[in-house]
């Protein structure tokens, strides 16, 4: 079983941290570009069932009803299993009954909404172009018409932010009654708005001391804390996003995306011309078992129940121990073995690199 | 060639003013050297020496020079330009009957000039005094020559003035060299004695000798024998520089050239040592030898451990041609294996430091410099310290003596404030002042050498905002109180980081060290304290806070590249860092102890 990532990078208004893979949108180009990606699947996509299904962005909701309309109907083509999960991201702003309606039809069973903060101040300093109440709307409209499994992308790491601002937004998500919540702090890249108007991060000491806030706030409020930025309510994990953190396998599809089938992983250009003229890769590259142990050290320890070390074993025919040099995390407390398990203390998971760093170089 | 149409001469002064330069078009007006061969700075042949603009190692060139009609031989030495090398200097000058003193027209008397002028004194030297770079826009040559007459005593006439850039007034100097500087003395009949001032190490012929025939002369076929260190060696060759390598049946009284004679190490030529012939031995050496004495000694060690063997490689080839380099194996808790390595001085440290690095791409760990310190013992026993580890308990110490030096301090009057106020603080004692003219005055103090191993040049540098030049003379050892302090990290002694310091001024260096450390090391998973210890008690401490966030919060759409550069490039830097126990240390850790800001 495998996965699908679909991206679609348009976006009717770009924000202030954002340097991922972006355009303004345009009627002419959306069609074009679903036209191309169209082909793109159907060239590659080789018929297995599939789980997941992931659709984002850019703002995939910025696209209009005829536009989504045709985009499903390329999904179609995918062969789903029973229970897949079907996800797409929305903004607030351009989302409505009608399109709701439509993503129903379609089978979308989930939606991540970017929201990242609830407060005026900080959302005009991301430059995001929308309300509160447009959120809280949007979440009850979702609800009524049968999509309860949500996501909101939240942010904080903020400079502008405060305990205070924090509280209040941690007090409107706990009567949203939503389903799963990733809580990103900012990370400030080069080519983004706020780059070029010299933003000041955030102290290290704060950021920490912001981040336990939230981790404590949201266990309080029945969120089991499962990935470094993410949280669900029992049973609503993102199986997507588990894909990539069980560094199993999923296609990418679309400008820019990035895959990882049968041993390979590959790059999409990220050029919107190249794409739409049928150019697609940008690179590829397969991966050894090496790489690929050092990738579920990656990524499997984001999670914080960390690696099985059964199915390490059963994945790789060694033990993850003589690989990498756990043990020295392990006397140190900043590695934990339960016997089934080896994961990162969660004291020390937004240290992380810090281990992930010697463990890698321990494999070499 | 007659002894009488030889002249034999030196060329010293202050750093920058141009010594190196005027060689060249020495060489280059009496053609020995086309203007098509001629490199800049020929002389300087080391790449380190030409980006310093300092001359390392010595060398002597011969030049033909017509005067009068009459065919004369010049043999012109290079000396080195720095006080690290005044022995060298001084042997290169027992060489010569004569020196030009050359002096920058635009920055007159330094330091150096004095230091530089006062050997060539010692040694009977007839000086030439040349005020150089008068091509200068800003040049003032009145004020230079009144310099030159009111401190240094010569007169108007005496002065020659030349532009090394525009070839001006270099006839008028080699004129002067032929008509003021003797020919050489001595007797081609005596029993042979020829002085040593250098030598240089060639990977097929050994260790080759510079050397001026005092006395007699030296065949090829000779056997000659060294009267300090009595060695023997038959002679494979010999003959002068043009500056190529000219072979020559012998070299007699008043020449300068080289000896080939199959020596295997350099460390077995001794620079001022007197050469005669096994079989026919002079009565007596001549005067001034004394033996290589390294002053600073500092451990060095590799920042990749494995690397230790290359290290030792690297030193031995040094070595080759570098007898004043010394080291001997040295193991250190915190670095694992190195070697404890005696340098002239701290200049020679960094020179050193910087080949091995870039010659031999071994990245390093230098721990901080130390003097050398004479201890005498409860028991009465006398040991040489020169290293802080090696410094016994207190109470088994009787007495601690230490290296002072005197200065010469060059500075517009306007300095005189801040020059004393660092000397204080340096715990330096004030000797005198002398007024060079109404605005510059040289002054003088003994200060601990140990002390100008710390920091002396930067902050004597920025509290004259440039102005300063600075030189030092060793003259002896004084009884101080000194301690060692050790610094903790995490609880335990880091040997590389301990330093001996004067009783009363712990307290304070204690706190800058501790304070620096803890800009420098990185935050770790752990919070690390550091402190400054004298004995078990502890004087200063601070912590390194523990690391709060080193995170990929998002991995986006299923790029995992991003992350994996991420963490490739922070593995990068962790390969150069140093391993103490827990606690991962920038190499710069070991040297920052030296360079304190005031604060």
């Amino acid at each position: 079983m495998k996965s699908v990532y679909i991206h679609i990078p348009f976006c009717d208004n770009i924000c202030s941290y954002c340097d991922f893979n972006k355009f303004y949108y345009n009627q002419n180009l959306v069609d074009e570009y679903l036209n191309s990606l169209k082909n793109e699947i159907k060239t590659f996509y080789t018929g297995e069932l599939i789980n997941t299904i992931y659709i984002g962005g850019g703002t995939p909701s910025s696209l209009t009803i005829k536009q989504l309309e045709k985009l499903f109907n390329i999904i179609n083509i995918f062969n789903k299993s029973d229970d897949f999960e079907f996800t797409i991201e929305c903004n607030p702003e351009n989302m409505n009954v009608e399109k709701i309606n439509l993503l129903k039809e379609n089978n979308v069973n989930r939606v991540s909404i970017g929201v990242q903060s609830f407060n005026k101040n900080i959302l005009k300093l991301l430059n995001r172009k929308h309300s509160k109440n447009q959120v809280i709307e949007l979440i009850n409209n979702l609800n009524d018409i049968g999509i309860n499994n949500i996501n909101i992308d939240m942010m904080f790491g903020i400079n502008i932010e405060n305990i205070k601002t924090l509280d209040e937004d941690l007090d409107i998500i706990s009567k949203l009654n939503i389903k799963h919540i990733s809580y990103y702090s900012l990370i400030l890249e080069e080519n983004t708005m706020l780059y070029i108007n010299k933003y000041i991060e955030q102290d290290e000491d704060t950021n920490f001391k912001h981040y336990e806030y939230i981790c404590n706030k949201l266990k309080e409020l029945g969120y089991n804390h499962y990935e470094i930025s993410n949280f669900s309510k029992k049973g609503y994990k993102s199986k997507h996003n588990l894909t990539y953190w069980n560094n199993n396998e999923y296609y990418g599809f679309g400008c820019g995306a990035h895959g990882f089938i049968n041993n390979i992983r590959y790059e999409n250009t990220r050029s919107l011309t190249k794409y739409i003229n049928k150019e697609y890769k940008l690179n590829s590259e397969e991966m050894t078992k090496k790489i690929n142990m050092e990738n579920e050290i990656m990524l499997g320890l984001r999670k914080l129940s960390g690696i099985n070390k059964n199915d390490f074993y059963k994945k790789y025919n060694i033990d993850i121990y003589e690989i990498f040099s756990i043990k020295k995390y392990i006397n140190n407390k900043t590695m934990i073995d339960d016997g089934n398990n080896v994961y990162i203390n969660p004291k020390y998971i937004y240290v992380s690199n810090e281990i992930l760093v010697g463990l890698l170089e321990s494999s070499e | 060639m007659k002894q009488d149409k030889i002249r034999n001469f030196s060329i010293i002064a202050h750093i920058d003013h141009g010594k190196s330069t005027l060689a060249d078009r020495i060489l280059e007006s009496t053609g020995t050297v086309s203007q098509r061969e001629m490199k800049e700075q020929l002389l300087d042949s080391m790449d380190l020496e030409r980006e310093r603009g300092i001359t390392i190692k010595l060398n002597a060139v011969q030049l033909n020079y017509k005067y009068n009609n009459e065919d004369y031989v010049l043999h012109l030495i290079d000396t080195p330009g720095h006080v690290d090398f005044t022995y060298e200097v001084s042997r290169s000058l027992a060489a010569c009957e004569g020196a030009l003193l050359v002096v920058d027209a635009a920055q007159g008397i330094e330091a150096q000039t004095l230091a530089n002028l006062y050997l060539a004194m010692e040694n009977d030297l007839t000086i030439i005094p040349v005020i150089n770079k008068i091509d200068l826009p800003n040049a003032d040559i009145e004020k230079v020559k009144r310099e030159l007459k009111d401190t240094l005593g010569f007169d108007e006439d005496e002065i020659i003035l030349t532009s090394a850039k525009t070839g001006e007034g270099i006839k008028e100097l080699l004129d002067a060299i032929v008509e003021r500087i003797e020919p050489p003395k001595g007797n081609i009949n005596n029993k042979t004695r020829a002085l040593i001032f250098d030598s240089v190490f060639d990977p097929y012929r050994g260790a080759i000798m510079l050397v001026r025939i005092m006395d007699g002369k030296i065949s090829s076929r000779d056997k000659i024998k060294m009267m300090n260190t009595k060695a023997s060696y038959d002679v494979v060759e010999l003959g002068i520089n043009s500056p190529k390598e000219v072979k020559k049946e012998s070299l007699v009284c008043g020449e300068v050239g080289w000896i080939s004679a199959s020596i295997k190490s350099i460390s077995d030529v001794k620079v001022g040592d007197t050469i005669t012939l096994d079989n026919n031995e002079a009565d007596e050496a001549l005067p001034g030898y004394q033996p290589m004495k390294p002053m600073v000694f500092c451990g060095i060690y590799p920042i990749e451990s494995n690397k230790y063997t290359l290290l030792r490689d690297a030193l031995d080839k040094l070595k080759l041609n570098d007898a004043s380099l010394i080291y001997e194996p040295e193991t250190s808790e915190a670095l694992g294996f190195g070697y404890r390595c005696g340098f002239l001085g701290l200049l020679h440290l960094e020179i050193i430091q910087e080949r091995i690095e870039r010659e031999f791409k071994i990245d390093l760990i230098a721990t901080s410099p130390s003097v050398i310190y004479n201890v005498t013992l409860t028991n009465g026993q006398k040991i040489v310290v020169d290293s802080p580890t090696k410094l016994p308990e207190k109470q088994k110490i009787a007495l601690i003596e230490e290296p002072y030096i005197k200065t010469n301090i060059f500075v517009p009057t306007e300095y005189i404030g801040p020059v004393m106020e660092l000397c204080q603080d340096k715990r330096g004692n004030y000797i005198n002042m002398d007024y060079i003219d109404k605005t510059r005055v040289n002054i003088h103090y003994e200060i601990p050498l140990s002390e100008i191993v710390y920091d002396f040049f930067d902050r004597l540098k920025s509290s004259t905002k440039g102005y300063a030049s600075f030189d030092y003379e060793i003259v002896g050892y004084k009884p101080s109180d000194l301690v060692r302090m050790d610094i903790l990290l995490n609880g335990e002694i880091v040997d590389a980081l301990s330093i001996i310091v004067h009783k009363d001024f712990a307290y304070v260096r204690g706190k800058k060290v501790v304070e620096k450390l803890r800009e420098i090391i990185p935050r770790q998973m752990f919070e690390v304290p550091i402190q400054a210890t004298i004995g078990n008690k502890v004087i200063a401490r601070t912590d390194i806070k523990a690391m709060r966030k080193n995170v990929l919060a998002k991995c986006y759409g299923g790029d995992i590249t991003r992350k994996r550069k991420l963490l490739e490039k922070q593995k990068e830097g962790k390969k150069k860092m140093k391993m103490i126990g827990s606690v991962e240390i920038p190499s710069e850790a070991f040297l920052s102890v030296l360079s304190m800001d005031e604060k």
